[in-house]
């Protein structure tokens, strides 16, 4: 047989890893910058666990069934499984916690939509606290990791749901009608909206908020706009603790990166008040998002507050080339030839010297064809005690000194430098 | 899968333009609008014309809401049919008014007998359509078991080479389905065109917002005109997903 990647999974080759690594690494730091410690949790959480805090997963999660007759799923995000995590094992500790994690999730995608089924997240948890300092937090933290992965022009829009609930709370109107506002606010359907907003025996404050309300944008004025445009919604209380959140970002020094969008609607399943996405210009899907969910760990008896956000992996290396600033990375310094026992103790010396170094069998041209191949920055020799650097044609050039330099940053052929 | 389209920030915006039936009502729309649309009337083959204002890209209709919500176009004009069937992530902005049609279920004039004796033995009605999202969610919605036969076009063929029973498709006057000696049993979705935008793109690029403001004014305007009231009319709640049971009219 000759075999195949599944539809929508895909091999990762050297060169691409070392760049995922790199840009993985850049944006991890920064997350720990702010206190966030790594955590890791299983491919596979019980189905029931998800559903209870995202609602009904038919269709967009991988299921399994294990021996037991118990239905797992692979993880379509990573906050459930953290969410899980602290109601589960932290629950007595005290908090906040403060996780950070980049995992592999999967979703199930019908063919020839040209989606991929798993992707690379990387995000944080901020897990016990509330209030605008924390979603301050939150939303910089956002700001600093886009930052440390060399983009430039991005920028986050926030809102908060806690708007149109209060707009739906004084429609006056029978749940369902407010569950087909939130289902068209979350498909960013406007004309729908128009079109509940008309219905009979909505009130007239709602009516109008409904109207007005997703259409409002801009900088921190647009909270106010949006005051005025939900008059008599009962938001003002929401829409202070926004307005702090904001003053905060400015202190913080990322406001300049910060919209504020009140179409902004992510799933009301799951999101409580603050709602953020990234954007990168000219990239036609959100870098990520996130949001307070604050109801998630009550739903696993274990009731805290809580925030977070996810970016693509994948997605931020899209822009990043678009923008031509992916990292240059490299997996491998040199390549080395010689007599085998002279190369072997040669790379051992250089691998001290922190050289990432492989052995080859050639010499000569053979060598630097290798080193071509394998992105390598340089062709060495080793001659006995010593270690002879080769140039493009494969001719000896001068021995390296000793003690051994450390590794090159950049390479001989393409200028490049080392992440 | 994510459309690479560019990050120059003085890039024309782009605008997928559907060709076919909706195609002059949106040209004259974007006209209106304020836009430079020279040579987007007479394209001949070309299928991206570019004018001082926008790039517009001529496509296929069911290949509209694939292109917005991927973002190789910034927005568009679809039919909410196809937006509906599509199924796809794009942020609708405007109703447009124009190109209004109906999807229906129709069956062969004389076939109600037939086709519930057969229902009552086999169990299921087969049916033919472009469009089976839409078909399977509003025959789900009514508890009726179906069989599913995707066509590509003519789909009013089905029930007379008997490849179907009934059909779900699109009507604007009924004539054809007449024609064919088909008739209308149930509305299952009204449509006209909508002006819809990329969900990044309505976020990061000003200009899909001011032209759907425009658009929203120059429809509001022409409605006013004909008298009609701006409300409710064109709604686009689909029947499936209805909760107060308000169906659109049986025939």
């Amino acid at each position: 047989m000759r075999p195949v990647t599944a539809r929508g999974f895909r091999d990762v080759l050297p060169a691409e890893a070392a760049e995922r690594e790199a840009l993985g690494a850049r944006i991890g730091d920064a997350f720990s910058a702010w206190g966030y410690g790594l955590v890791e949790t299983p491919v596979v959480e019980q189905l029931d666990t998800l559903e209870a805090a995202v609602g009904p997963l038919e269709g967009s999660a991988f299921r399994l069934v294990d021996l037991d007759g118990r239905v797992l799923a692979l993880r379509p995000d990573m906050t459930v499984p953290i969410a899980r995590l602290a109601a589960s094992r932290l629950a007595s500790r005290p908090g906040p916690h403060r996780f950070r994690y980049r995992a592999e999730v999967f979703r199930e995608h019908e063919s020839l939509r040209g989606q991929s089924r798993q992707f690379t997240q990387v995000g944080v948890e901020l897990i016990g606290a509330s209030g605008p300092a924390a979603d301050a937090e939150m939303v910089a933290v956002l700001v600093e990791g886009l930052r440390a992965s060399g983009l430039t022009g991005f920028s986050v829009a926030v809102g908060t749901v806690a708007v149109l609930a209060a707009v739906v709370e004084t429609a006056g109107m029978p749940p369902a009608w407010g569950e087909r506002v939130f289902s068209a606010a979350h498909d960013r359907n406007l004309v729908q909206l128009d079109t509940l907003a008309d219905e009979p025996g909505v009130s007239a404050a709602a009516a109008s908020a409904l109207r007005a309300v997703p259409r409002v944008r801009g900088g921190r004025e647009a909270v106010d706009a949006c005051r005025v445009a939900a008059t008599g919604c009962g938001c003002d209380a929401a829409l202070d603790e926004l307005d702090e959140t904001l003053s905060l970002l400015e202190a913080a020094g990322v406001a300049d990166s910060v919209l504020v969008d009140f179409s902004l609607m992510r799933s009301f399943e799951y999101y409580t008040g603050l709602v953020a996405e990234a954007y990168s210009p000219g990239l036609g899907v959100p870098l990520g998002g996130g949001g307070r969910y604050d109801g998630v760990l009550e739903t696993f008896g274990s009731p805290s507050p809580a925030a977070g956000f996810a970016l693509g992996l994948e997605r931020i290396s899209i822009a990043l080339l678009e923008q031509g600033v992916t990292p240059a990375a490299r997996a491998i310094d040199a390549v080395l030839g010689g007599d085998a026992r002279a190369a072997l103790v040669a790379a051992q010396s250089l691998r001290s010297a922190g050289w990432r170094v492989a052995i080859s069998p050639h010499s000569a041209r053979a060598l630097v064809a290798d080193a071509d191949r394998l992105d390598a920055a340089e062709a060495l020799w080793a001659e006995g005690e010593r270690i002879v650097r080769l140039d493009r044609s494969g001719e000896p050039l001068l021995p390296l000194a000793t003690p051994l330099p450390g590794p090159p940053a950049s390479t001989w052929r393409a200028g490049g430098e080392r992440s | 899968m994510i459309a690479a389209r560019g990050v120059d920030p003085d890039r024309r915006l782009r605008i997928a333009v559907p060709k076919g039936a909706l195609f002059p009502d949106c040209v004259r729309m974007l006209a209106e609008a304020g836009l430079d649309v020279t040579g987007l009337a007479e394209p001949g083959r070309q299928l991206i014309v570019r004018t001082a204002d926008a790039e517009f890209i001529i496509s296929k209709p069911t290949d509209i809401p694939v292109y917005v919500a991927y973002g190789a176009a910034d927005c568009g004009i679809g039919g909410k049919d196809v937006l509906v069937e599509a199924g796809l992530q794009v942020a609708e902005l405007v109703d447009l008014r124009f190109g209004a049609c109906r999807f229906v279920v129709a069956e062969p004039a004389d076939a109600a007998d037939a086709i519930s004796e057969r229902a009552r033995h086999l169990g299921v009605i087969r049916v033919a359509t472009k469009y089976p999202r839409i078909a399977q969610a509003h025959f789900d919605a009514r508890g009726i078991q179906v069989e599913l036969v995707k066509l590509n076009g003519n789909i009013e063929l089905a029930p007379l080479i008997g490849i179907a029973d009934v059909v779900v498709d699109i009507t604007a006057t009924g004539t054809t389905l007449r024609e064919n000696r088909l008739r209308i049993v149930e509305d299952v979705l009204p449509s006209t065109a909508r002006f819809v935008g990329n969900p990044a793109a309505v976020r990061t690029d000003p200009r899909v917002i001011e032209l759907a403001d425009v658009m929203s004014a120059l429809v509001k305007r022409s409605l006013q005109a004909e008298g009609t009231a701006p409300s409710g009319a064109g709604s686009t709640t689909p029947a499936v997903t209805d909760p107060d049971g308000k169906d659109p009219v049986h025939s």
